[in-house]
């Protein structure tokens, strides 16, 4: 069971809160002019990485196509928060639960993929993890 | 040698443990600097320092242990002085400043807030809000995922939708968190979420704030919050213009 700690202790233990906790100690912080800041090569870097560009075609393209998967009729999910099975049970009907249950599938491969090649490039330095996680970090929630 | 230095606290602080490991390879033991009222918490500086995941972690580790027993003034990362002389030099010229920062802040921690969206929760959201939307999604699904032009059409409405609500969702966070805080920042830019903001908390406050994250999660289970802390109030040391910087949390929200 993998649990996402909601809050990092101060002691800073949990890896997943580790960039929250990082870009405050790289950007914020008493800065005194007597002293010299260290030249930290590799920060600019960390900065445009995590930018996420919301107006790109590749945006536009992916959002369509999730529109596309998306069952209307079942409405909102109440609680995204809660376990994928009770999401299924508040579905109508077995056209429901079979379509949310292979889309989910589908989405589980690509963001494994996703996060696969995201990782990939993740050496020693400091490095966020990109947006476009979000769901798989809310499905680690809950798994 | 020069001398690494993580934050200032009061001289009466108890240190942090001996030996603790600071930045460097191998780590560089922490030791205290005393001056008067004041004290720094300080290790030698490495010949090279680069930000390291590890050093970075140092900093921030050796912060928190020392930030347990009380208020520290955390230094950004990367602070070196020439030598000891510098840093107690430092604090003797600056004793009136650093002492009312430690008196602002005392028994106050820092929490970060971060919140994106989760996908699909919000993307049926703003489906649902969105007759127009709705209409061309209709459309494209009829005609079979519809031709480029119309997937294009359909992700641009959507993603501009997407980008108003997180406006709004970003200020709503920070609007329900802000009662229960002593003074709000806004957090470092470009970091693509739809809110990231620091809060002022006092450490005897810390549940009830804790609860008001909750409540958010409750109320906007279409987002994603990430609450951090306690912290060192990196965010808070500096009392300059643009802090507290409650006027402009939230304002990070989009990304462009």
């Amino acid at each position: 069971m993998t649990v996402v700690p909601a809050e990092t202790s101060g002691g800073g233990g949990g890896t997943s809160g580790l960039y929250d906790v990082l870009e405050l100690v790289l950007d914020r912080g008493l800065v005194i002019d007597a002293f010299v800041r260290v030249s930290l090569v590799g920060i600019e870097i960390l900065k445009i990485d995590v930018r996420v560009v919301v107006a790109s075609v590749d945006t536009y393209l992916r959002f369509a196509e999730a529109c596309n998967r998306l069952d209307l009729e079942a409405g909102p999910r109440k609680s995204p928060g809660l376990p994928e099975i009770v999401g299924e049970v508040t579905e109508s009907g077995a056209r429901g639960k079979s379509k949310g249950a292979l889309s989910g599938a589908a989405e589980t491969i690509s963001e494994a993929f996703k996060q696969g090649r995201s990782e990939h490039s993740e050496e020693g330095e400091a490095r966020p993890r990109p947006r476009k996680a979000t769901s798989s970090r809310r499905r680690e929630e809950q798994e | 040698m020069s001398t690494y230095v993580y934050g200032i606290m009061a001289a009466s602080h108890p240190s942090p443990p001996e030996g603790m490991a600071g930045v460097g390879d191998p780590p560089r033991p922490v030791r205290v600097l005393k001056a008067g009222e004041l004290a720094a918490v300080v290790s030698d500086a490495p010949e090279e320092l680069r930000p390291k995941r590890r050093d970075l972690l140092a900093h921030q580790n050796v912060l928190s242990e020392a930030g347990a027993a009380g208020c520290v003034l955390p230094m950004r990362f990367g602070s070196v002085a020439p030598d000891d002389a510098t840093v107690t030099g430092v604090l003797t010229e600056r004793a009136e400043h650093y002492t009312e920062r430690l008196r602002a802040l005392d028994g106050k921690v820092e929490y970060n807030i971060k919140a994106g969206h989760v996908e699909e929760a919000v993307l049926h959201r703003v489906m649902s809000e969105n007759p127009d939307i709705r209409a061309q999604a209709e459309a494209n699904r009829r005609a079979g995922g519809g031709s480029y032009d119309d997937r294009l059409r359909l992700g641009e409405m959507v993603a501009g939708a997407v980008k108003a609500r997180e406006a709004e969702d970003g200020a709503a966070v920070v609007r329900a968190l802000t009662p229960e805080a002593a003074a709000v920042s806004a957090g470092p830019e470009s970091t693509g979420w739809l809110v990231n903001a620091s809060f002022l908390v006092d450490r005897e406050a810390a549940a009830r704030f804790l609860d008001a994250a909750e409540q958010v999660r409750r109320d906007m289970p279409h987002l994603e919050l990430r609450v951090n802390g306690p912290l060192p109030p990196y965010s808070f040391v500096e009392p300059g213009p643009s802090e507290p910087a409650a006027s402009t949390a939230g304002a990070d929200v989009g990304t462009g």
